[in-house]
């Protein structure tokens, strides 16, 4: 039963860096067609999380399943399946959109006239048609994390992962990219995505889950979080996270300035 | 290059599967590195890369390749036509060892950044690629070039074996070149990998950095020690055979060319081409197998999420260290001061920066011990001519620094500049120099001074004096007539343009001030006459530079 498998299930998932315990036990079950929300203060082991699920990582203990199969076994199963959108990504920026996508398709396997087609229907969508065939050192960074969105679901993968998708883009190219999400998610696939931008998330995810120094402390949907703690998403981060004082830091902040 | 190198991947597809690599993988990962590297204008490639913008042709890589076949030249025609064919086998030796140590020097110096590159981790390996397919197409990238190197340094070789000995023995000593070549990949490898077992991730790069300043102190040393070796006495002799000649991999391919010019075919030959044939591909399997895959974990650690180093909370009193001590003492203004303590810091710490200067300043140490020592009957040497030149090459040292100052590769950085209320830009330039002098001019020349005056004598002491003034003198000048730029605000392929008409000119003055210098020393008190008037100069040359306005600098 298909609807029954969960696309994404993590068992007891530990990880060292060294000597430094970054993942402290995270278990984490995710059924199909969910927008997922994953937040937490930096350094609380969101990038670490989504390096595991992509099959990067793995070195690590306990037991994670993405689409069925064991990443620590068959990462390239998993990654043939799955899109990623790393934060800050670097790309190869002396290739044109079009070389660049090209080459990212072909390690899919995917034939030439199909990532042709593909890309540049894709980067019209974007309103890079006039930029297909130029180098992308010029870019800007809006530009180039189009070119990473679209390097991420070219090959049409069941399994999105997005690291901070909405970086550097402008209004408009928020709205669409958050609509894209919504639809994706309504189609049948999945959308695993971390952010630091709390009103997006709140808006656009199904369920949230909130992990600090490595360990999960909130998981649910936006409305059964706020059973917890009332008030906007950016509040209740701040009461679990232990920040909730920013406040009075800011004052003190003003206060040392003019000391 | 990039069609013939593609087109011998294409046509090795059942290799690449037999060593566990997808194939359609491998061309794309490869072909899309060759693309960039003909794009690219900064230094990946190390001298290989820098090239004029726009132009897609790798002609830079043809130059180099020129300059290999250049000294090939040497080794070939100077090793290889005289000795009778029962002596030929330490002539081979040493060829086949040259081929070696440039292959090394090239994957430890230049490509040491392709080999330690770990953004491909992150544009590749989160698709379905495998760790032994990504290691495949960089071995092959790597190859692909270095292959061009050994093929154009054995060039004249070839011919002079070729046409001595027969087309066999030709395509014999291509082969074992290709090998010595491949070899060289292997054991570059081992070497990182060993470094890497032992030093933690950051010190790493420090150490490579050093390394790759050897290196090139080496590279520029090998000019100087190849003529020298060609005067090897018996090197028309034959050799009498040892049996630790069997760990050393010259030996092995020079054995297996041997094989075929006398001919010969006994045991220790055979055992020589076994080893040279066998151990390359040995190695590479062994790459492939076991070191690639603890490669590319390691080198994933490199890089990632290496967590900020956290020191211990210092108190806002501040020590004073030798840094600050001189800044209070030579500064007298703060923004001066900023400079100075700025420029300080980031000379010990810019890894570029280094890497540019600091081989100059080696190789000229031992270039001026080397002609002392070695080169005592040299006239040269002996006059009172050369002890000037040491003493001004010197100075040249330092105003190739203060010209790299103005590149770093966090040049965008340089905002704050614009940003920050400077009314007089020319007291950053200032303290920058002064900073200079303090840090990288006075301790190398007195290093050199010292050892002048060791070798020479005492009675130098003016020239070192007057040298010393001529050199900041000059620094000055050539401060003065290049583009005036604050520091670290350029990148590095900015500055590099120009740099030619700009040597010239220096090199003039140079001359100048150098045949000055030596027309004093037949004066008598000539030399301790300039010494106050040259002061004098300096004096008046640092203060226009220190005036130095807005509209003077170069921004771009």
């Amino acid at each position: 039963m298909i609807g029954t498998t969960p696309v994404i299930q993590i068992t007891n998932l530990h990880k060292y860096y060294g000597t430094t315990h970054v993942l402290k036990g995270i278990d984490l079950s995710v059924e199909a067609g969910q927008v997922v929300g994953y937040i937490g203060p930096n350094g609380a082991g969101k990038s670490t999380t989504l390096k595991t699920l992509i099959g990067l990582l793995t070195d690590f203990a306990g037991e994670v399943r993405v689409l069925g199969h064991d990443v620590k076994a068959d990462p390239i199963a998993v990654k043939s399946r799955i899109g990623y959108v790393p934060e800050n990504a670097s790309l190869y920026d002396t290739l044109t959109p079009m070389e660049y996508l090209q080459f990212i398709g072909q390690l899919y396997g995917m034939d030439n006239e199909t990532i042709e087609r593909r890309a540049f229907d894709l980067l019209k969508l974007f309103e890079l048609k006039d930029y297909v065939d130029a180098r992308m050192t010029t870019f800007s960074k809006g530009m180039r994390q189009k070119v990473l969105l679209i390097s991420g679901l070219l090959h049409n993968p069941e399994l999105l992962f997005l690291d901070e998708p909405l970086s550097g883009l402008d209004a408009n190219a928020v709205v669409l990219v958050k609509a894209i999400i919504r639809q994706l998610a309504d189609s049948g696939k999945t959308v695993f995505y971390s952010s630091h931008i709390m009103d997006v998330v709140e808006k656009i995810s199904d369920r949230i889950i909130i992990i600090a120094q490595g360990q999960i402390i909130a998981d649910g949907t936006f409305a059964e979080l706020q059973q917890q703690h009332s008030g906007s998403l950016e509040q209740l981060f701040g009461q679990l996270t232990g920040s909730d004082d920013q406040q009075d830091v800011a004052t003190e902040f003003i206060q040392t300035l003019s000391k | 290059m990039k069609q013939i190198i593609l087109w011998i991947v294409g046509h090795l597809f059942p290799v690449w599967r037999a060593l566990g690599a997808d194939p359609d993988q491998l061309k794309a990962i490869v072909s899309v590195k060759l693309t960039m590297d003909n794009r690219r204008s900064y230094a990946t490639l190390g001298r290989y890369g820098q090239q004029k913008e726009g132009k897609e042709k790798n002609s830079q890589f043809l130059i180099v390749l020129g300059t290999y076949a250049f000294f090939g030249l040497f080794t070939g025609l100077g090793m290889l036509v005289a000795p009778p064919k029962e002596a030929i086998f330490f002539p081979l030796t040493i060829s086949f060892a040259y081929t070696m140590v440039f292959c090394a020097m090239t994957l430890l110096s230049d490509f040491s950044s392709l080999i330690l590159d770990s953004s491909d981790n992150q544009i590749i390996l989160p698709r379905p690629v495998s760790s032994r397919t990504l290691l495949m197409a960089r071995i092959v990238h790597i190859a692909g070039y270095l292959f061009s190197i050994a093929l154009a340094l054995s060039l004249v070789g070839l011919l002079v074996v070729a046409i001595r000995f027969g087309p066999l023995a030709g395509l014999m000593f291509l082969t074992m070149n290709v090998l010595a070549a491949m070899l060289m990949v292997f054991l570059t490898n081992v070497f990182y990998l060993l470094l890497m077992q032992f030093t933690s991730e950051e010190r790493l790069r420090e150490i490579i950095n050093y390394f790759q300043i050897i290196v090139a102190v080496l590279f520029y040393g090998s000019y100087q020690l190849l003529p020298r070796l060609m005067n090897v006495e018996n090197m028309t002799e034959a050799l009498d055979w040892q049996n630790w000649f069997y760990a050393l991999p010259p030996m092995w391919m020079a054995g297996a060319v041997e094989m075929v010019i006398q001919p010969v075919f006994d045991p220790r030959h055979v055992v020589l081409l076994v080893l040279a044939v066998v151990t390359p591909f040995a190695g590479l399997w062994f790459m492939n197998r076991v070191l690639g895959p603890v490669f590319n974990a390691r080198l994933a650690g490199l890089e990632q999420d290496s967590r900020p180093a956290q020191t211990e909370s210092r108190n806002s009193e501040k020590t004073s260290s030798l840094m600050q001590r001189l800044s209070d003492l030579l500064t007298n203004n703060p923004l001066e001061r900023a400079a100075f303590g700025f420029i300080w810091r980031i000379t010990n710490r810019d890894r570029k920066f280094k890497l540019k200067t600091y081989p100059q300043m080696a190789f000229g140490l031992v270039y001026i011990v080397f002609m002392t020592l070695g080169g005592s009957k040299d006239v040269f040497a002996r006059s009172n001519f050369f002890y000037l030149f040491a003493l001004y090459y010197t100075g040249l040292f330092v105003m190739t620094a203060q010209y790299q100052l103005s590149a770093s590769d966090d040049y965008k950085a340089a905002w704050v500049y614009g940003s920050t209320p400077i009314s007089r830009p020319g007291e950053i330039l200032s303290g920058g120099m002064k900073a200079l002098i303090v840090k990288l001019l006075i301790p190398f020349y007195a290093l050199v001074a010292s050892y002048i005056l060791f070798y020479f004598g005492l009675g130098k002491s003016g020239d070192v004096l007057l040298a010393f003034v001529n050199s900041l003198n000059m620094t000055m000048v050539s401060a003065l007539i290049s583009e005036r730029r604050l520091p670290f605000s350029m990148a590095q392929d900015v500055i590099q343009r120009n740099n030619t008409a700009r040597g010239l000119v220096v090199f003039v003055i140079l001359t100048l001030v150098g045949a000055a210098h030596w027309g004093l020393s037949y004066v008598p008190y000539g030399v301790w006459g300039a010494i106050p008037l040259s002061m004098g100069v300096y004096w008046y040359l640092f203060r226009q530079y220190r005036q130095t306005t807005w509209s003077q600098i170069a921004l771009e």
